[in-house]
């Protein structure tokens, strides 16, 4: 990546990993069940450079959480899983308060507070650690293909670059993967450099 | 008259937002209630002046839930917004309608953080009674259900319908044929039918398709069978893992079962009550056949039942 190296990666998934916990911690609460979330990977990429394979999601139907953040930074945050993984961990969280059948009607609601769980947490964490104040839109939720979001994010105008965090959930004992992208402007991106420096210069 | 433009709207906010149709309570930042309008009086039958002031955890007469406080806590430490699903929360807070006290309205909650002018974090609380909305999912649901059920359902006799059962014809010898098992068909039909509808009339032809339809249902044993009602007067039934002999000994039981019913038929030229002629035949592992010979060959078999004179069961082999 030519702006970022290997070692802001490494801080920012730190940031994630920290975040990522916190989520996992409301998530347990909600379900009363434990929830693992970790960020096992993250990479950075230029949008033009972007396609399916980077994504690699097995599924061409995607879930998709989706949230604009504005202010130090602006970025376009998505939480992506498999429509089946989507609605497999709604199952599995609703396990006990609903039936099946009634899983489609609750499912695009239930599924925007999931996400807004994850991306407030990871968001947050990037706040407090990086020190980068940003506010959000309320989340919505979309059921999309693939190729469609793709070809989406490449012609978003101004945002050039892409993070891509890969996410496992676990909820009990199924595993699911997901992922989480932000997409940024240049600027934006140069701001994250700054900050990410800062937070290294401070340990 | 006011010319401040700033404060007519001020006053003309508060109108509106207890004209809301939403529940909207105002926080700060150490949770007590700046705002409260009338759809919250209304549903919670608490007041304004009770709620004002007062921190939000001790206006409602009991305990918040603790999912419901964790996300306020959330919302304002991480001052974004959070969102409450009516799926995973179903009822946050204790609000009823038309003084109704035992059956909550299901609620979807958004919290937004707000920053004010001083700097400080505000916490807007939006209320959505979101049982209207259920509601109409769970009728276009069953309205759903309803139309499946009429798409596949005979209205007459409550029997599958012919499209229904070609369908699962179709999937049934597919699967005989890769697991190597029986599938049985049998045919039925009213004998003599046309004559008993001419002299009867229509609704009496009518009547005697619907006893006949529950003779057959009644005799039908496994889940796994499925009839349907195939033409005018014509029975289908299909019974996988039915061996041609457990297949011939149903078509036997029905057929004596309509006998029985002594459904008087002055013009049936066999007897002086109604009567139906049966066709099986049955596919087994190894054969070749798809479902138009197999269905032609049960045909057969009911025409042989026909021509043997009628008020019988044949078999013919595939």
């Amino acid at each position: 990546m030519d702006n970022l190296t290997a070692l802001h990666i490494d801080a920012l998934s730190e940031v994630f990993n920290i975040g990522a916990g916190r989520a996992a911690a409301s998530l347990s609460e909600i379900v009363s069940e434990e929830v693992k979330l970790s960020v096992p990977a993250l990479e950075f990429r230029k949008c033009a450079e972007f396609n399916e394979k980077v994504l690699s999601l097995d599924q061409s139907q995607l879930g998709v959480v989706r949230q604009q953040f504005s202010g130090a930074l602006n970025a376009e945050a998505s939480l992506l899983f498999t429509e089946d993984s989507a609605l497999e961990i709604m199952r599995d969280m609703m396990g006990s308060h609903i039936s099946i059948e009634e899983l489609a009607e609750f499912e695009q609601e239930a599924m925007c507070e999931l996400g807004n769980i994850i991306l407030n947490a990871c968001l947050s964490a990037m706040s407090d650690m990086l020190n980068i104040q940003m506010e959000s839109s309320l989340p919505s939720y979309t059921v999309c293909n693939a190729e469609q979001l793709i070809q989406d994010i490449i012609d978003t105008p101004d945002q050039e670059y892409i993070m891509i965090l890969h996410i496992d959930l676990e909820i009990e004992r199924r595993q699911v993967n997901g992922k989480l992208i932000f997409l940024f402007s240049s600027s934006s991106l140069s701001t994250l450099r700054i900050r990410i420096d800062a937070f290294l210069n401070n340990i | 008259m006011n010319n401040n433009p700033v404060e007519a709207t001020r006053c003309d906010l508060t109108q509106v937002i207890d004209a809301l149709n939403n529940g909207i309570i105002l926080i700060d930042s150490q949770g007590h209630v700046l705002l409260w309008n009338q759809w919250m009086t209304r549903h919670s039958g608490i007041l304004a002046a009770q709620a004002l002031n007062r921190h939000l955890t001790d206006v409602f007469s009991e305990p918040l839930p603790k999912s419901f406080v964790a996300a306020i806590n959330r919302a304002q430490s991480t001052r974004l917004p959070v969102v409450l699903s009516n799926a995973l929360h179903k009822f946050p807070l204790p609000l009823f309608n038309n003084g109704n006290t035992v059956e909550r309205i299901s609620q979807s909650i958004i919290l937004s953080p707000l920053r004010q002018e001083q700097g400080e974090w505000h916490c807007l609380i939006q209320v959505t009674d979101s049982s209207t909305a259920i509601k109409r999912e769970k009728m276009l649901r069953e309205h759903s259900e309803l139309h499946k059920k009429d798409a596949t359902t005979d209205p007459l006799t409550g029997l599958f319908n012919r499209r229904f059962f070609d369908a699962q014809f179709a999937t049934e010898l597919l699967q005989a044929q890769r697991q190597n098992t029986t599938l049985s068909l049998m045919m039925l039909d009213i004998d003599y039918f046309k004559n008993y509808n001419d002299h009867y009339g229509h609704p009496a032809g009518d009547s005697a398709i619907i006893a006949v339809g529950n003779c057959i249902r009644n005799k039908l044993q496994r889940s796994s069978d499925l009839a349907a009602r195939y033409g005018g007067e014509e029975f289908i039934v299909m019974m996988p893992n039915s061996t041609e002999a457990v297949a011939q000994k149903l078509a036997e039981s029905i057929r004596q079962a309509v006998a029985d019913l002594k459904i008087a038929h002055i013009n049936s030229l066999i007897a002086g009550h109604l009567t139906i002629s049966v066709g099986v035949s049955s596919y087994t592992p190894g054969k070749k056949a798809d479902t138009v010979t197999f269905l032609k060959n049960t045909d057969l078999a009911l025409y042989a039942a026909k021509q043997k004179g009628r008020n019988q069961v044949q078999f013919l082999p595939l």
